[in-house]
């Protein structure tokens, strides 16, 4: 008896979905749990694992084809079993051919199981090569293709649609949670309330409702960093290259941002001569090697220690004050950029810190942050030094109420106390939502960027 | 060859007519009111014909034309304290009964409609129209006409279904110490059935001053006498009973007067009920303005024969003979009748502006929509002064009492502090407290008061209702199993269940239904169910379910003293058991609203009650879910603690509802509705239910375990309740 895994609704309300890579191949062998394939959709790569054991016996779709959620991309079975579905077989079957369960008299629940076991027991091969024509992963259409017994209920994920609590729903909607990761240890896997917890307790503002659209997306900067399309000849028509998710999302995002986050920009200087010779002195004398990049996000988590009440954003509700410091960091992609949220960035040391923007980094560029990883967050790093650009203004990554634009430590000519001298000067611009921002808060949160930077010590203290 | 000897019936039974004497010898006083309300009431009638000819009567309007007679003759003589109830077709014997009411018995025919009766015959008409205005705020209509204020009860749409009540009203006022007495009118297709039947019973044994009238008027609907029974003579059925009967011709008011003066007389000095049969005719069909004949059923020659007979000429014809009036005085009543009608039409109706030629109701007339619950039960206001304790709080002593003693022990309190209580069912009043002795003690302190009744749940429920209609007595019935609801239906939903509401909303009725859950006792299929569901869903009731002997004693109380029905749930399970009540305090009351929380948790929310309560904790500590127990205590939608559920339900996101009977006519299946749709948010799983099977439990014991809930299905409920929050499978 073969199962068809159709594409899983990785993320709530996402209709379409990708496979970007198979992660198996017809004929291996699977166990529950393994990674099978990962899943592509507009916000993240999740990668799919198996709910079913058995030998794969055909792959449905092409790595890149998009498909809706709930349509079939493989079929799972006994090994030497035949993948290719009996023609007739899923609607000359009728219906009324599954055996009635008579629901036992004890049983509270006595009429639950015949309907559960038709739904999950979509038992007859699937179409085997023909995605178009696969049915709906609608309940209603299962057990009319069923030709076999119902199976008894199993705890079994049905697949096509994630089973949700009414409780988690409202909760997930509050606190602004995705549940694209969440294992769900309900009925049918449903996604109950102790499957949550974990990310309840996490969640940055348990009590407050999060604001209505939790970024998981890229922000700002968007240094399109393509590199351009191959040389063509002078005149020949452009070429329509379809959008990856990443950039509709990019586009969606952030026209949405500019359009509804009233921005207002702030540049400063700041001298980084000490920063760099303390950074200098830190990996000549350490094993770990500290970036500019990480100690400006730490002088970032200690400017808003210093004015703690600009960590704070905006929600249609009400301010939302923090009280973590959990910055994003822009991460460019080869086509596109992520911006992963270190949490507690107050709490950590230089070198954790690096090392866990390094571990997001690297994650984010072969797509293997989960979701989570890139939602919520009061401010931004982006950081274009390593290009060059001198300075440059950001866009902010809703719902965070600031960005940091960070341009390259260049050597110029400076005046200290009426002298000239030559000195490095890293130029800075700040981008604020003047919504949760006035320009003097902002202006003082900047002055005290300035000052850590300029006195690195204390950005170690 | 065995020797025989012919047995005589003891109730005498008599054929009465009137002879030039009678007449001679009538009150000329009498005889004029008699014209004066048949011309009122034959206008009237005319006039609702007319109205159901235009399309503006909503529903059937049963005509009375023709059978006038029997009602003006009957009701003419009456007190005001005196009450009649009727059937579908019963508006001549209301408004026979509200105008001897408003005219002192007396009309004066050169005068005929003072403001007060024109006041009258407009509100009736109102009623019967389903206007604000009308007796019954419009609620009744044509079929349900109450005035409490003139003695009469309430007409019924339920064939014979008024005579239950009827005789709780005769108990009532013979009971009071009154010489008052009450008719019951109904037609000969209801001389057949079993309320009449068995009423008749009950007010024979226990002598209730109840005139079983009929009025035989040889049609139900289409069908003829004849097919329907072997004596057509329907008075007969007073000789079954030991009933002093009287047949008569109900197209001469006279002598239907004369027959319900000997009866009365009967009545009234305590010789018991009587029946009296008038043999009438309705000049129509069933309903609306067209001969019997237009249906073929009955031939136009059978019909012209009973014009020639009908009673409006016919006591004109005799008040002429005797020079009491003249044809144009007659015709002066006649004209004076249709005015009035007129003048009630006139304030009802207006000129329908979107259809010429044509009249409507004036639209402002209509009742509010928002009406249409109101008065479904009272507002338990009447508790308001009571003193509300909370046994799960209260600190004083107790005192160690077996359940079912707290049972009798709360009812003997009451009716010695209340004389209205009146305990009634199948042998309440031996046995030491009847089948479980729930009522010991009360025969002995209150005998009089403490009534074994007949094995007819429906009369004896009926009678209960009738006097909780009249209000002088506070019944308290008990059906020895909960399964003989289905015996009394029409009495316990139709008639008590709807009485407050669909008379208007205004009259309260104050009665307790004591029944008991048997589950487990091996009394089979007709005996075991749980009540709860079907009273929770059917409007009017509402409902206790105490699971202690303490909470039993503040819920009887408050059921006690409620203007609402109220249905006490016990169970033969918790009688034996070992309790305790707050020593020396039956007193108290737990108003609607209060559940109690006998074990907090965060897990999951148990509601349940009656034993399953107990049931329910002891699954609780089996399993160690940690579960809050909700014992509901009330059960019915207007009475239900929501606060109590909500706030657990939002903690705990999880709801096992427990119950033992049956899952067809169970009581949580409206709860997990109600549930779902208030709290859906708060839910991290189905509503989980435990029940019994489809099945009613069986007589072998094996089967009847197998089909209710205890101890073992509330451990497999929480188990399921586990697998759903994500616990061990």
């Amino acid at each position: 008896m073969s199962t068809t895994i159709r594409m899983p609704e990785v993320l709530a309300n996402v209709t379409e979905a990708a496979v970007q890579k198979w992660l198996v191949a017809a004929g291996d062998e699977i166990a529950v749990g393994q990674p099978f394939a990962e899943i592509e959709t507009e916000k993240a790569v999740v990668e799919y694992t198996a709910e079913t054991a058995g030998t794969v016996l055909e792959l449905l779709v092409a790595e890149g084809d998009s498909i809706d959620v709930g349509a079939p991309i493989a079929v799972v079975g006994q090994a030497g079993e035949s993948a290719e579905p009996e023609p007739a077989a899923p609607d000359a079957e009728p219906a009324a051919e599954t055996p009635a369960v008579s629901p036992s008299a004890t049983d509270p629940e006595s009429a639950a199981p015949v309907a559960e076991a038709a739904v999950q027991s979509p038992s007859s091969p699937a179409p085997a090569s023909a995605p178009a024509a696969a049915p709906s992963a609608s309940a209603a259409d299962a057990p009319s293709a069923s030709s076999t017994p119902a199976a008894p209920a199993t705890d079994e994920p049905t697949a096509g649609r994630r089973f949700i609590s009414p409780l988690v729903r409202r909760l997930a909607r509050e606190h602004g949670l995705s549940l694209d990761e969440v294992q769900g240890s309900g009925p049918d896997g449903r996604i109950v309330r102790r499957d949550i917890e974990a990310l309840l307790t996490d969640a940055p503002s348990a009590s407050a409702p999060a604001p209505a659209s939790p970024a998981s997306a890229p922000p700002a900067s968007a240094p399109a960093q393509t590199s351009p399309p191959a040389a063509t000849a002078p005149g020949a028509e452009p070429e329509l290259v379809p959008h990856s998710r990443m950039r509709k999302t990019i586009a969606r995002r952030l026209t949405e941002s500019k359009n509804q986050v009233p921005h207002f920009y702030l540049t400063a200087d700041c001298r980084v001569d000490a920063l760099l010779a303390m950074r200098a002195e830190i990996n000549a004398a350490g094993t770990v090697k500290v970036s500019v990049n990480d100690l400006v996000v730490k002088a970032v988590a200690g400017a808003f220690r210093d004015v703690p009440e600009a960590n704070r954003t905006w929600s249609d509700d009400g301010m939302l004050q923090h009280g973590s410091v959990d910055i994003g960091i822009a991460v460019s992609l080869d086509d596109g950029l992520v911006v992963p949220i270190v949490r507690g960035v107050e709490g950590l040391s230089v070198s954790a810190l690096g090392a866990q923007i390094a571990d997001l980094a690297e994650r984010g560029r072969g797509g293997k942050l989960r979701p989570d990883e890139m939602e919520g967050g009061s401010f931004a790093v982006s950081n274009l030094g390593m290009f060059g650009t001198q300075s440059f203004s950001a866009i902010i990554n809703p719902p965070q109420a600031g960005i940091l634009a960070v341009g390259a430590a260049r050597q110029m000519p400076v005046v200290v106390d009426g002298a000239l001298e030559v000195g490095s000067v890293m130029s800075v611009t700040l981008s604020a939502d003047h919504r949760a921002w006035d320009g003097a808060l902002a202006a003082r949160w900047l002055a005290a960027f300035v000052s850590r930077i300029e006195h690195p010590l204390t950005i170690l203290a | 060859m065995p020797r025989q000897r012919r047995l005589e019936s003891t109730a005498p039974w008599v054929e009465l007519s009137t002879t030039a004497a009678d007449w001679k010898n009538a009150d000329p006083a009498l005889l004029a009111t008699m014209l004066g309300q048949l011309h009122l009431i034959r206008a009237f009638e005319e006039r609702v014909l007319e109205l159901a000819g235009e399309g503006l009567v909503h529903g059937p309007a049963h005509s009375s034309i023709g059978q006038e007679g029997g009602a003006v003759g009957s009701i003419v003589g009456l007190r005001t304290t005196d009450a009649v109830n009727g059937s579908h077709r019963g508006h001549h014997q209301f408004l026979a009964k509200a105008i001897t009411h408003v005219s002192q018995g007396k009309l004066d025919l050169t005068s005929l409609v003072d403001d007060t009766l024109q006041g009258v015959l407009q509100r009736t008409l109102a009623e019967i129209l389903g206007l604000a205005q009308g007796f019954c705020a419009g609620r009744g209509g044509s079929m349900h006409l109450q005035w409490f204020e003139a003695g009469a009860l309430g007409t019924n749409a339920i064939v014979g279904g008024g005579a239950p009540m009827a005789t709780g009203n005769a108990y009532a006022q013979k009971h009071s110490g009154t010489t008052d007495l009450t008719i019951n009118y109904f037609g000969d297709g209801a001389a057949q059935i079993g309320s009449v039947l068995e009423s008749m019973n009950l007010a024979a044994a226990w002598k209730l001053p109840v005139c079983f009238f009929v009025e035989n008027n040889l049609y139900a609907v289409a069908t003829r006498i004849e097919e329907s029974v072997a004596d057509t003579r329907l008075s007969v059925r007073g000789q079954g009973f030991g009933i002093p009967s009287w047949r008569v011709d109900g197209m001469d008011p006279l002598a239907v007067h004369l027959a319900m003066e000997q009866a009365a007389e009967v009545m009234r000095s305590g010789g018991g009920p009587a029946v009296v049969e008038a043999e009438v005719y309705r000049f129509f069909h069933q309903n609306g303005p067209y001969p019997g004949s237009a249906f073929g059923y009955r031939t136009k020659e059978e019909e012209a024969e009973w014009k020639k007979r009908d009673p409006l000429d016919r006591v004109a014809r005799e008040m002429i003979k005797l020079g009491l009036i003249d044809e144009a005085g007659v015709q002066q009543v006649r004209d004076q009748a249709i005015a009035a009608m007129d003048a009630a039409t006139d304030n009802l109706l207006e000129a329908d502006p979107d259809s010429q030629g044509k009249r409507r109701i004036r639209p402002e007339l209509w009742p509010d929509p928002d009406f249409v619950d109101v008065g479904v039960r009272g507002d338990a206001s009447e508790l308001a002064e009571l003193r509300a304790v909370e046994p799960l709080t209260d600190t004083r002593e107790r005192e160690s009492m077996k359940f079912v003693d707290a049972v009798a022990g709360v009812m003997e309190r009451r009716m010695g502090e209340d004389e209205r209580i009146l305990v009634l069912g199948e042998d309440v009043h031996r046995l030491k407290g009847g089948t479980n002795g729930a009522t010991k003690g009360l025969a002995t302190a209150f005998p009089e008061r403490t009534l074994g009744t007949p094995i007819s749940e429906n009369a004896f429920a009926g009678l209960g209702g009738g006097l909780a209609l009249d209000g002088r007595f506070v019944p308290v019935i008990e059906f020895m199993y909960p399964d003989f609801l289905w015996v009394a239906a029409d009495q316990v939903f139709n008639q008590i269940g709807k009485a407050r509401h669909m008379f208007g909303g205004q009259n309260p009725v104050p009665l307790v239904l004591r029944t008991k859950v048997a589950m487990g006792s091996g009394y089979g299929s007709q005996h075991l169910m749980d009540p709860a569901g079907i009273f929770a869903t059917s409007a009017g009731w509402r409902i206790v379910a105490p699971s202690t002997a303490a909470d039993y004693v503040g819920l009887m109380n408050a059921a006690l003293a409620l203007g609402d029905p109220v249905l006490v749930i016990e169970h033969v399970d918790l009688y034996g058991e070992k309790d305790e009540i707050i020593a020396g305090d039956l007193d108290y009351i737990i108003p609607p609203g209060n559940a109690a929380v006998r074990r907090e948790g965060k897990d999951v929310t148990v509601i349940s009650y009656l034993s399953m309560v107990k049931h329910s904790l002891e699954a609780i500590e089996q399993t160690g879910v940690d579960a809050e127990l909700i014992d509901l205590r009330w059960l019915d939608r207007a009475s239900l603690d929501w606060e109590t559920i909500e706030t657990s339900v939002k903690k705990t996101n999880a709801v096992l509802i427990v119950e033992q009977g049956a899952v067809g006519t169970s009581y949580g299946g409206w709860l997990a509705d109600e549930i779902q749709r208030r709290l859906f948010d708060w839910l991290d799983q189905p509503v989980q239910r435990v029940t019994g099977a489809e099945s009613s439990p069986s007589i072998s014991r094996v089967l009847e375990r197998a089909a209710i809930a205890r101890t073992e299905e509330v451990v497999a409920g929480l188990e399921t309740v586990r697998r759903h929050a994500g616990g061990a499978a």
